[in-house]
């Protein structure tokens, strides 16, 4: 696997103190769905901005199969396909007829074009509503038609921005499969931002945490989760016994706490372990009447990378930084 | 790149023409214009015929003042019916489709061009029918309508629309530069304002140069609303002393639309980038 984007030591400054990228430097090998992750105002959109043409970096070097963002824009803007986060699907225009503008728009030939869109329509579940006017849409539909555009000229690379930003869950959890299916069945590298932790640790193969315009911590989500010391499970056994021992004796185990009937077993593969763990117990006579297992989840990860909760951090930004890069990029986006 | 051109193109003219209201405003603004304002200031009315005195001779050669102003009033439609280009630009600024532009591979000069083409047809069609509605005045008792040379034929017709391309493509392609560079669409809407009504008065468009004072002449005589108003009558009737002759005032036309649309191509890759 080669790295198909190449990103060093990227800065945004807008309005020249703004640092909204402050010198991030990461790759993304060819093929895998890389996530940011980060509150609202840590930079996921900005860098994805100049990764797409649309903004100028400040300094450093950012290159889309290994042409230069800002010296080979219009090459680079044949390969890549984006889903914005602000939508920029025609409303005055039917479905079909913002498909066959960017199929235009991009070239694609007139005999594949065709073809091409309704086989896009039924994929992101629109064929029914082609022939509507786009200003009929639902949230919803508005998206999945940005996706489709997004993908007519068979970009190599997918840039998606919030894919899921304000969806339901239903939809949400649709785009989650097109997402995945574009990559098995195309081979296509995704490349996408999110403040949604279930979305960043079901879909992205690999995740760099983002706060403040800077990468905290970069890896496939189960080494983050792992780098937090594994599962948990919590059993309650109403039994006078302590059964601590018998909980040690299986293998894997790392820490038994004991609380009254309540017990916290910290294990490595709680998947694994629970059975014999369970095993253990009712062989030594004992009966437990409840059990959990408790995973680590990507808003630990984010904590411990962080120093603080995502929904914190969104709290917080909402309303100072993020507001003024919302700003800031409002202003660069009218240009 | 001709893809592109005709389809961002077709876009634009589905959305003048699918907005029904859009449409009844192509309609119904000329009407008003020539209506009211044509027919309640005709000049020529308010004295009595002098023996010996012929109106056309400070009319370029239009019979009435009805004549002269509804040829005038061909190109203030294609002045402001471009002035929409830009406003439709600041809205695609604003609903995300310019974003769209500019992620994909297309040369930014397409955009203004493209626009510029579709702004140039609404106002030939809108001055077209304001045209066929100046002379269908004719034949509605009480009012005066447009009375061409007896001698215009298909070539006056096209000369006439050739003029009135040229101007409409200038003046396009300045009001899509100026939403280029400007970002507030209040404040574009107060700069076309500010540009529009000088640039309507300050020429011969729905007054002769005679009337006006040295100053505002020599104003007027470097507007292009007052070559293409001018080129309009030599052709539509036959005036034999026109401001400057008529392949002078192509040329100036010419020279006009060709400095705009580069000056708006340069403006979408400076600002497009």
């Amino acid at each position: 696997m080669a790295a198909i984007i190449e990103v060093k030591d990227l800065v945004k400054v807008f309005d020249g103190k703004i640092r909204a990228v402050d010198g991030i430097t990461f790759d993304v090998q060819e093929g895998e769905i890389f996530g940011f992750l980060g509150p609202n105002g840590a930079g996921k959109s900005t860098t994805i901005n100049m990764l797409v043409t649309l903004h100028r970096p400040t300094s450093g070097l950012a290159k889309v199969m290994g042409m230069d963002v800002v010296k080979e824009a219009t090459k680079v803007r044949r390969v890549i396909g984006l889903v914005p986060q602000d939508l920029t699907v025609d409303d005055d225009l039917s479905g079909r007829e913002n498909m066959i503008l960017q199929a235009d728009l991009y070239n694609v030939p007139k005999k594949d074009a065709v073809e091409r869109i309704n086989e896009l329509l039924k994929l992101v579940k629109l064929e029914d509503a082609a022939d509507r006017m786009v200003k009929t849409y639902s949230g919803g539909m508005r998206k999945r038609l940005e996706l489709a555009e997004g993908l007519i000229h068979r970009p190599k690379i997918l840039f998606l921005d919030e894919p899921t930003l304000g969806l339901d869950i239903q939809t949400r959890t649709i785009m989650w499969e097109h997402i995945r299916k574009l990559k098995q069945e195309h081979n296509m590298t995704v490349f996408m931002t999110t403040h949604y932790l279930e979305e960043a640790d079901s879909l992205c193969d690999r995740i760099g945490i983002i706060d403040n315009g800077r990468i905290m911590a970069l890896d496939t989500p189960a080494t983050l989760k792992r780098s937090l010391g594994g599962d948990v499970i919590q059993m309650s056994i109403d039994d006078a016994r302590d059964f601590t021992p018998q909980i040690q004796g299986v293998p894997g185990i790392v820490e038994v706490k004991k609380e009254g009937s309540e017990y916290r077993v910290k294990v490595i593969k709680g998947d694994t372990a629970m059975p014999a763990v369970l095993k253990a117990i009712i062989e030594a006579g004992g009966t437990v009447s409840s059990v959990s297992l408790q995973r680590p989840n990507m808003d630990q990860v984010f904590l411990e990378y962080t120093g603080r909760s995502l929904r914190d951090a969104e709290q917080a930004e909402n309303s100072n930084r993020g507001e003024r890069m919302a700003r800031a990029m409002a202003a660069q986006r009218r240009r | 790149m001709m893809r592109e051109m005709w389809a961002l193109y077709v876009r634009e003219m589905k959305h003048w023409y699918r907005i029904k209201i859009q449409i009844f405003m192509a309609l119904i603004q000329p009407i008003v214009w020539l209506g009211l304002f044509g027919q309640s200031f005709n000049i020529t009315g308010f004295f009595p015929p002098v023996p010996g005195f012929d109106p056309s001779t400070f009319l370029s050669g239009a019979p009435d003042y009805f004549s002269y102003m509804a040829t005038g009033m061909l190109s203030v439609i294609a002045l402001f019916t471009t002035m929409f280009a830009g406003m439709s630009l600041v809205w695609d600024r604003r609903f995300g489709f310019l974003t769209k532009l500019r992620v994909s591979p297309i040369a930014r000069g397409i955009v203004p061009v493209s626009r510029m083409n579709s702004a140039v047809t609404r106002a030939i069609i809108q001055a077209l029918i304001v045209l066929l509605i100046a002379l269908g005045f004719a034949y509605i008792p009480g009012l005066i309508g447009l009375t061409l040379s007896p001698e215009f034929n298909l070539i006056d017709l096209l000369g006439m629309v050739l003029a009135l391309v040229l101007l409409a493509v200038g003046f396009a392609c300045l009001f899509i530069s100026v939403a280029l560079a400007v970002e507030n669409q209040d404040t574009l809407f107060g700069l076309i304002n500010l540009l529009n009504l000088p640039v309507m008065f300050a020429s011969a468009a729905l007054l002769p140069l005679a009337f006006m004072p040295d100053w505002l002449q020599a104003v007027a005589k470097v507007n292009p609303l007052t070559w293409a108003a001018d080129a309009c009558r030599t052709f539509a009737f036959h005036n034999a002393n026109p401001i400057f002759p008529v392949w002078q005032e192509i040329l100036f036309l010419g020279i006009f639309a060709a400095i705009m649309i580069g000056v708006s191509v340069f403006a979408a890759r400076k600002l497009l980038k």
